[in-house]
């Protein structure tokens, strides 16, 4: 996992719109081909992403959010600057990764967050419709910050 | 007038918990509870599908240990088909639990536990975490994440995926081992023994500085339970069921983990979705046991590998008979991180191990099975029923968290007699009650996570539900 952009969907696949990053990641890997690019999907964030997030140049995190208003579309930059690392450590925010890289092993890439507000959480591998009719509208902005942007 | 102290949710565990503590009329803590409070329902809702099916399902049950599952899954399946395993195959799932317990107890000792065991108890909350871990000591975090990241390797080089690998199958897996990831695995014993071993040198050496935690950490007689080998070793993916006692007398030995029932019976609380199972012939909740690693190294008659042999003895030599504080669960993760590397050596060495035969193909041949193995935090049993059709007619799953369930709230209960005093409950105090919860590393099940962090609720109520006192932290 040593490429230049690393996209991560991340969440559970089993509870609805909670699977907002693999379906997004599915759909990235269908839309693009790259050598420069790799695209996980992943439950949840552990430290041991942070030595091969080290090495890339660009990380873009997908996840569901329950703050705010539901299937609002919301983007953030992602690093030391952020918001700060949570107090708890059984999954690390994209914030306290990124700053793990940084820390332990000398670079922190250049870091995004994409996140849409869920509408529901229940059992299920289909995302809500609200948060469905969202998704092609982030693709795109993830595709315009994959290729340089914002 | 009595009062209630509770904790919600627990922090640094997997899933959401709370703890009440019950307060009596002279401020004293005169009971606790540990309630889980989330409801699943995995063995209502498997009924009905193919027992093929229910590898995959199961893995669900967590983000953490599925590879657990999956397992003691495939092991119900294979005894539904009522086959023998190839024996590459049964190498290979040993393997793969071993990668399992390297990446899960990697991520309890050095990122969920390190922070209180290095920063202490009573630091600043705000700094006892991963980052702060890292500003005291760099190289222990680097540690825990080449360690986690070793486990990881095995784990998604032998089932193609980190998390879920679809590769656990009823009658063996999916795929053999290539000699190219054969090697590649090889290649990481020594860093993985090298890191192992001056943890282990590190914990030993400071665990002075928590003699009172390991005073009070759960620290009272119970029986233990663990799966060992017909030599009454060590076996994590295999074995036999073994029952000690208090003194350290067999109670139990050598159970064929379908006879389980025989052994534990569950019982339920109204105050939490988990069940409490105990000992049978004891009865409830005299028949309160416990599992996972502090309990397995108790039951065990020693690891299989020297170098894990060495260190089990020592930690054998902590009391005359068993060890008793659950705060020593820490300690034996690492004794069982060093034998999972030294049996995995033993059995990437092992040529058999790239056999291409690894399943065996049948219909099924009885409409019952069930499959046990050690999970990182203890005893799993998986138990299916099917119909003639190879559907799913019931199902009964004993995870780790729930055999440890009464000593869980017995434990929470003695840390909080010691040190929670009066109406309010001091930082370092409230600590210590998660810290005993996650000595256990429960596992309460990942579900719906979300971006935000999880805050720290402590409410005191009074006997009327009027909210008396509150702290917050985020």
């Amino acid at each position: 996992m040593s490429k230049r952009i690393i996209v991560i969907g991340y969440g559970n696949p089993s509870r609805s719109d909670d699977g907002l990053g693999w379906h997004a990641a599915k759909r990235l890997s269908e839309e693009i081909s790259s050598s420069q690019l790799e695209i996980l999907t992943l439950h949840q964030l552990t430290p041991d992403l942070a030595e091969p997030l080290s090495r890339a140049a660009r990380v873009v995190f997908i996840d569901a959010s329950v703050e705010g208003e539901p299937a609002t579309l919301r983007f953030r930059s992602v690093g030391p600057g952020g918001p700060p690392p949570s107090a708890f450590g059984h999954h690390l925010t994209p914030d306290t990764l990124i700053a793990l890289s940084g820390v332990l092993y000398g670079r922190a890439p250049e870091a995004f967050a994409f996140s849409v507000t869920g509408v529901s959480f229940d059992f299920g591998d289909t995302l809500s419709p609200g948060v469905e009719a969202v998704l092609p509208l982030m693709i795109e902005q993830v595709r315009e910050c994959l290729e340089g942007g914002p | 007038m009595s009062k209630n102290i509770v904790i919600e949710p627990i922090s640094r565990i997997e899933g959401h918990g709370k703890v009440t503590i019950m307060l009596d009329d002279m401020g004293k803590v005169s009971d606790a509870r540990f309630h889980v409070t989330q409801y699943r329902g995995f063995e209502k809702f498997c009924e009905g599908r193919p027992y093929t099916e229910m590898p995959s399902i199961v893995e669900r049950i967590c983000g953490i240990c599925p590879i657990s599952h999956s397992l003691a899954s495939a092991k119900a399946c294979d005894a539904v088909l009522g086959v023998r395993l190839p024996r590459a195959a049964a190498k290979i799932r040993r393997l793969l639990n071993c990668g399992e317990f390297i990446q899960s107890h990697a991520l309890s000792f050095f990122h969920l536990s390190s922070p209180d065991l290095l920063l202490g108890f009573d630091s600043d909350p705000s700094k006892r975490n991963i980052i702060g871990l890292i500003q005291a000591n760099p190289d222990l975090a680097k540690d825990g994440i080449r360690l986690r990241q070793i486990g990881g390797h095995i784990v998604e080089w032998l089932g193609k995926k980190r998390v879920h690998p679809a590769w656990v199958v009823p009658g063996g897996v999916n795929e053999p081992l290539s000699e190219e990831h054969r090697d590649m695995m090889l290649a990481e014993v020594p860093d993985a023994l090298a890191i192992i071993q001056r943890t282990l040198d590190l914990f030993k050496d400071s665990m002075e500085k928590y003699r009172e935690e390991i005073r009070t950490f759960g620290n009272f007689p119970s029986l233990f339970m663990g799966l060992v080998n017909e030599q009454g070793n060590w076996d994590v993916t295999d074995g036999l069921l073994r029952v000690i006692d208090a003194k350290g007398h067999i109670v139990a030995d050598m159970v064929d983990p379908s006879k389980y029932q025989d052994l534990i019976g569950e019982a339920v609380e109204p105050f939490s979705f988990l069940k409490s199972p105990y000992y049978k012939p004891l009865g409830y909740p005299d028949g309160m046991y416990r599992v996972g690693p502090a309990a397995r190294l108790n039951v065990c008659n020693g690891m299989g590998s020297p170098l894990a042999d060495q260190e089990w003895a020592e930690f054998r030599d902590l009391e005359r008979g068993p060890v008793m504080s659950s705060f020593h669960n820490h300690y034996a993760r690492l004794i069982e991180v060093l034998a999972c590397v030294e049996l995995m050596r033993s059995l990437l060495n092992d040529p058999e191990i790239l056999s291409p035969h690894v399943r065996s193909f049948a219909q099924p041949n009885h409409y019952e099975g069930v499959g046990c193995v050690e999970a990182p935090r203890g005893t799993l049993i998986h138990h299916y029923r099917v119909d003639e059709n190879g559907l799913m007619t019931w199902a009964n799953l004993i995870v780790a968290t729930g055999h440890n369930n009464l000593a869980m709230n017995r434990s929470v209960l003695q840390v909080a007699k010691r040190f929670v005093k009066g109406d309010t409950v001091p930082e370092g105090a409230l600590n210590r009650v998660e810290a005993v919860i996650r000595a256990y590393d429960p596992c309460l099940s990942c579900s719906t996570h979300a971006l935000g962090q999880m805050p720290l609720h402590v409410e005191l109520v009074g006997p009327d539900g009027r909210l008396l006192h509150e702290v917050k932290r985020g």
